[in-house]
């Protein structure tokens, strides 16, 4: 029997080899709008270089364009390899990574001249709201196309949390964009007032929940097991998770909107669905975990090991902040401060960019046909992200509770104890510790691309062929 | 005798934990009873910083609070730290059963005691309560501490170093999230009106 049939790599290597420029690219820029928040002087007086302009082109690169990039890689990779099939419509899923590409160029020359819709995290305009659109039904298109043409009857769980990915974003990025376009640079959104804070706050925490968590999880889900060389700890544990997290999480956006013209009622919500949210991600932890636990043995030898493991367990750690931080009496003292900026970094950097870091480090010797240049290097990215992440947060949260106590103090005859100006001046110490925090973090991104470019250097792409399934289970 | 196990923690930790735990091990067994003493070197100095010296946020007076609040905030923290360091050590004891190693509630308690050592003598700082030295000093303290605890908990659970290490990530993470709660608590409490009272 000849089957000459190779799996689509080239795609999986381009979004891959992206992946790692736009993460250099995003974190450069934090940690440049890192040091401007302790060093103002930094913006120089340009306004396409200030904090306003800059932020919005730092989360866009670091969440759409790593973030984006890894997934499209991994999940073009695990649904191929789950399904022995090779990826579906070709032609389309070349345009999802020359789409995506334009849509990150596009957000990158429109943001610092602040060209906004003003949602965060949705803050590109029309015309590349509808590119973003053709893309990801394409997306859709392409991976519901492999798993249509899969050579196994079983949908392997991380196709589950992945499919569940896109169909979200899809959703949640129609309703939300939808807007009135007045020019071709400026529009406004179709919602008015507190319904258009609703809407936005359930796409901005579902594109936490589905973009950079039930995503994540379908890599956790096929690379952790990968790499520890065992099967996934508990399989029903798995399917149980995915089926209450995508229940849970469309409901926990209020808690964004606490103590604002909401309804009550809709807040309390928000608060209560967040907690419960508690149960269904530490679901997903104990799972990842346990299923590292059994390979203890090779954590010696493997540093990649190393960086899974504690990206799950920042997985862990965020999980159960955010839920403390959605309790509505907690959540008058932490909102608007930097304890929500430590918060969003314990997850990002913590749980998204070393999960997709370490799924890079096992990706790319295997679509280049090469052993990874130094495992030694892989060693300092380990340590150089952990103390960034570290400094981060603590950082973040001296930051956070002392802003939050100076805001709500009170005189005796009734007056604001601080100005606002003096509690701005009070962060300066945790402000320069985040920069070297962060400057620590991107150290450890360089040194990955350093590693991966030796090991990419001079190789060969590879084609694989698509094994015949086994015929009996 | 706790001494000579804390200035050895110092000098030669490995050793220092070899001794502890065969002490622990021993008929006569170890004492955890110091952990009363280090945990109020916290307590005191943060009653004798915020009621004579203050601290300083931005500009103006420096802040005090009144005896009698601090004395309610020095014994709620006196508290809390002794709870954190037995369910900590609970908490070894515990996952002890997913590492497949049985050891007797002391040794573990005593682990993380041991461990802590760092940051509860650092504790001693908060009679000069200036946030950024606190931490600039506390950051090191913490550092040590994590290193105690992945060196010392392979040797007191006696495993491999490889396994050591998982179980030293689980118990830091624990650690972690009992931070978090820590802050979730004081952010309720305070939000519950169980606020310090300024001087001014």
């Amino acid at each position: 029997m000849t089957n000459t049939e190779t799996y689509n790599y080239t795609v999986v290597r381009q979004f891959s080899i992206m992946t790692i420029v736009w993460g250099l690219v995003g974190m450069s820029v934090g940690v440049l709008i890192a040091a401007q928040l302790a060093w103002p002087v930094l913006n120089f007086d340009i306004p396409w270089l200030t904090f306003g302009r800059l932020r919005p082109l730092h989360t866009n690169a670091v969440i759409f364009a790593f973030g984006g990039c890894a997934l499209f890689a991994c999940s073009y990779y695990v649904v191929q390899h789950t399904c022995h099939a090779k990826l579906a419509f070709p032609a389309l899923a070349a345009f999802t990574f020359w789409g995506w590409q334009a849509v990150i160029l596009l957000a990158a020359i429109t943001l610092p001249q602040g060209i906004t819709s003003s949602k965060e995290y949705a803050e590109l305009e029309w015309p590349i709201d509808i590119l973003i659109t053709l893309v990801w039904v394409s997306y859709a298109l392409v991976f519901f196309g492999t798993i249509v043409k899969r050579k196994i009857p079983h949908i392997y769980v991380a196709n589950w949390f992945f499919g569940a990915f896109i169909i979200t974003v899809a959703v949640l990025h129609i309703f939300n964009s939808a807007a009135l376009p007045v020019s071709l640079w400026k529009s406004y959104s179709a919602y008015a007032g507190v319904q258009d804070a609703m809407v936005q706050w359930w796409y901005g925490h579902n594109a936490v929940g589905f973009f950079l968590t039930a995503g994540f999880l379908g890599i956790m889900y096929y690379f952790v097991p990968k790499q520890a060389g065992r099967p996934v700890y508990s399989y029903r544990l798995s399917v149980v998770h995915f089926w209450a997290l995508v229940f849970t999480y469309i409901w926990a956006g209020p808690h964004h909107l606490h103590y604002t013209a909401l309804p009550d009622w809709a807040q309390s919500l928000g608060m209560i669905m967040s907690l419960i949210l508690l149960a269904p991600s530490w679901g997903g932890m104990i799972n990842g975990i346990m299923t590292l636990s059994g390979a203890w043995h090779k954590l010696r030898t493997d540093p990649v090991l190393r960086l899974l493991v504690v990206s799950i367990s920042f997985y862990g750690m965020s999980t159960f902040e955010g839920p403390m931080m959605a309790i509505k009496t907690v959540n008058a003292l932490s909102h608007y401060t930097d304890w929500t900026i430590g918060h969003v970094h314990s997850g990002a950097l913590g749980w998204v960019a070393l999960v997709s870091m370490g799924a890079m480090y096992y990706l790319i010797p295997r679509l280049f046909g090469r052993e990874l240049y130094s495992l030694r290097l892989v060693e300092v990215h380990f340590w150089a992200a952990t103390i960034g992440i570290v400094l981060y947060i603590a950082s973040m949260w001296v930051a956070g509770i002392m802003q939050g106590l100076m805001w709500r103090a009170v005189n005796s005859d009734g007056t604001l104890t601080y100005s606002f100006v003096e509690s701005v001046q009070a962060m300066h110490p945790y402000y320069i510790v985040r920069t070297l925090g962060g400057a620590c973090f991107l150290l450890g991104a360089v040194v990955m691309a350093y590693n991966l470019w030796h090991t990419i250097a001079g190789a060969k792409p590879v084609e694989v062929e698509i094994p015949e399934p086994a015929t009996a289970h | 005798m706790f001494i000579q196990h804390i200035v050895g923690l110092f000098i030669d930790p490995m050793r220092q934990w070899e001794k502890i735990r065969d002490q622990h091990k021993s008929a006569d067994g170890g004492s955890v009873a110091h952990i009363f003493v280090l945990a109020a070197i916290p307590a005191i100095s943060g009653y004798i910083g915020t009621t004579q010296v203050g601290w300083r946020i931005g500009v103006g007076e420096p802040i005090r609070i009144t005896g009698d609040s601090a004395f309610a905030i020095a014994i709620i923290y006196y508290l809390a730290l002794l709870v954190g360091v037995f369910s900590i050590g609970w908490v070894i004891h515990l996952l002890g059963k997913a590492y497949e190693v049985e050891k007797p509630l002391s040794l573990c308690i005593a682990l993380a005691a041991y461990a802590a050592t760092p940051l509860f003598l650092i504790g001693l700082m908060e009679v000069y309560p200036v946030l950024w030295l606190n931490m600039l000093l506390g950051l090191p303290a913490l550092a040590y501490t994590v290193y105690l605890l992945y060196s010392g908990l392979p040797i007191m659970m006696e495993i491999s170093a490889e396994r050591g290490f998982l179980y030293s990530s689980a118990v830091l993470a624990v650690g972690l999230i009992s931070l978090v709660a820590l802050l979730a608590m004081t952010a309720l409490l305070w939000g519950m009106g169980l606020q310090p009272v300024f001087t001014n």
